[in-house]
């Protein structure tokens, strides 16, 4: 009996489990379709023929090419931005406990719950007074907003996870704290910092609120480029090839990191 | 001392942005020039509008929808990963995929799915009777919104509660066996316990985002039919793109007051997990 029912709590798990990994890849079955058939009437060819014509106009824009670019770098700089102030702040919060800890963590959060266009007039006006606005760097920095808190969040858990013997060895080997996090703690967090990136990167690599405001005229990034494509002859299977390929390095990146997707995220002592 | 670089950045990106729009929202602007003390004005126009408290109901109804969904959904498929690592990693990574689709070809991606002539599952439902003109239908177009919404954020309730689930010590699941508990009971009394913490964060984190869906929502039916789709960000993006700095900040500010009335209630809420737990662990 009891055998039974754990066995057939098993099936019910993978049904469940299949199920929605169906409907997950569902309208990515869709978008890949529609990148590979002619949805715009053009010369030499017809609505609906399968073509790799989508791929070769998406390497031939040098819009599209340079929105491709310019996503790369802000969110590149972004993670570069990102995680060296993040990290002795994930320190302090694993690993002192001081005064209002747990209201800051909190104060940090709210900033990441914070919907972005409440903040969209005044960040533009703030950006173009410092003369970052139309540029990768605006954008860069706009997205700390929310890359910042969850990098505190993700780095706190990894840093908890280390022995804190391992700290106290170090302070009586002579080692100053600053030195520490940097010759002994980093190395063992690599990961998590990986983790980190990675999250930065998804988050930064999707928003649209705050490039959309940010790149009027220049640095577009490939969110705004598939937004210009949508006009009075939209050419849906260019955009959803856009889509796809926009797609493609966080889908390499995701693999890579899937069995560290899961670690951080620790709510523990904060 | 240590907190003081993300205190600095968080200061120019969120805090004096925030100040400013405090600024605004009591002022009547015509250029940023020239400027009229309206005092409360806006605020008052504002809480006075049903228009205001409709889409602040419709919000509500949705992040609540959105949270009745994806919770236990979430924490359903967190279970159900397979043990092996292997499969655990390619089954997350798989479910992670719609968080990395930019944020405006969400709504086209949904769209095109059901797309009647054209869509996957528009050409199935359609042959089960689902209406071509379903943007038409109230029920339809939230229906479609919830399964967008749940389609792209369930993930990252499965990735949440999956890391609080791995924090768990085989032992304890051994002992569970040994005493012959029921899966139900092993879920109750031993991954429960670790999951609160981690599942107040998703919860927050799911509210907050679906409390003020904008970039998604809006595409698929325009905030139709009748408004009926008409969310609380809507309103404010439409402002926004009008330049009307007054009421857009006394917005802005509204919204800002719900985000931190919704993160002290939720330090309320850890509070009093923590107390009754220091105990047991």
């Amino acid at each position: 009996m009891m055998r039974v029912s754990h066995r057939a709590l098993a099936w019910c798990k993978l049904v469940l489990l299949l199920a929605f990994m169906i409907f997950t890849i569902l309208p990515l079955v869709q978008m890949t379709a529609l990148s590979f058939i002619v949805t715009l009437p053009r010369p030499g060819v017809t609505v609906g023929d399968t073509t790799l014509r989508n791929f070769a106009n998406i390497i031939n824009d040098p819009a599209l090419r340079s929105a491709f670019g310019n996503s790369i770098a802000y969110v590149l700089i972004n993670i570069a931005l990102t995680i060296p102030v993040a990290l002795p702040a994930a320190y302090a919060f694993a690993r002192l406990s001081f005064v209002g800890d747990k209201h800051l963590f909190f104060s940090f959060i709210a900033f990441r719950i914070t919907p972005p266009v409440v903040l969209t007039l005044p960040v533009f006006q703030l950006f173009s007074t410092l003369g970052i606005v139309n540029s990768v760097f605006g954008i860069a920095l706009a997205h700390t907003l929310f890359n910042l808190p969850v990098s505190i969040w993700i780095l706190q858990g990894f840093i908890a996870a280390v022995p804190k013997e391992m700290d106290e060895t170090a302070f009586l080997d002579g080692y100053s704290r600053p030195r520490f996090i940097w010759k002994i703690l980093l190395p063992q967090i690599a990961s998590g910092i990986a983790v980190t990136a990675f999250f930065c990167f998804m988050f930064s690599w999707v928003e649209v609120v705050f490039a959309r405001i940010l790149t009027t005229t220049n640095g577009k990034p490939i969110s705004m480029a598939l937004s210009a494509m949508f006009g009075f002859q939209t050419d849906i299977g260019l955009i959803m090839a856009f889509t796809l390929v926009s797609m493609l390095p966080g889908a390499v990146l995701l693999f890579a990191m899937r069995n560290h997707l899961s670690r951080g995220f620790k709510v523990g002592q904060i | 001392m240590y907190v003081l670089p993300s205190v600095m950045v968080l200061g120019v990106v969120g805090l004096i942005p925030l100040i400013t729009v405090v600024n605004y929202s009591v002022f009547e602007i015509f250029t940023l020039e020239s400027r009229f003390w309206v005092a409360a004005e806006w605020y008052k126009t504002l809480v006075t509008s049903s228009r205001f408290w409709a889409s602040f109901g419709r919000s509500s109804l949705f992040s609540l929808l959105v949270l009745s969904i994806q919770i236990p959904l979430g924490i359903a498929l967190a279970l159900s990963i397979p043990k092996r690592r292997l499969w655990a990693g390619l089954s997350l990574a798989v479910l992670s995929l719609p968080l990395l689709v930019p944020w405006n070809m969400i709504p086209a991606l949904w769209l095109s799915l059901l797309n009647a002539d054209t869509g996957i599952l528009g050409q199935l439902l359609t042959h089960y009777g689902w209406p071509v003109a379903w943007k038409d239908y109230t029920a339809l177009t939230w229906i479609v919104i919830l399964a967008m919404d749940t389609w792209h954020w369930t993930s990252l309730v499965v990735i949440l509660s999956y890391s609080a689930l791995s924090t768990i010590p085989a032992p304890y699941y051994q002992a569970a066996a040994i005493d012959g508990a029921r899966p139900w009971q092993v879920f109750r009394h031993i991954q429960l316990p670790k999951l609160l913490h981690v599942l107040l964060m998703a919860v927050l984190l799911r509210f907050m985002d679906s409390f003020m869906i904008y970039t998604e929502a809006f595409p698929i039916n325009a905030g139709g039919p009748n408004d009926a789709s008409l969310f609380l960000a809507i309103d404010l993006g439409e402002e926004i793109k009008a330049f009307n700095y007054g009421p857009s900040a006394a917005r802005s500010v509204l919204y800002f007051l719900i985000v931190l009335t919704v993160a002290w209630l939720f330090v309320k809420a850890r509070a009093g997990l923590d107390d009754p737990q220091a105990g047991r662990v």
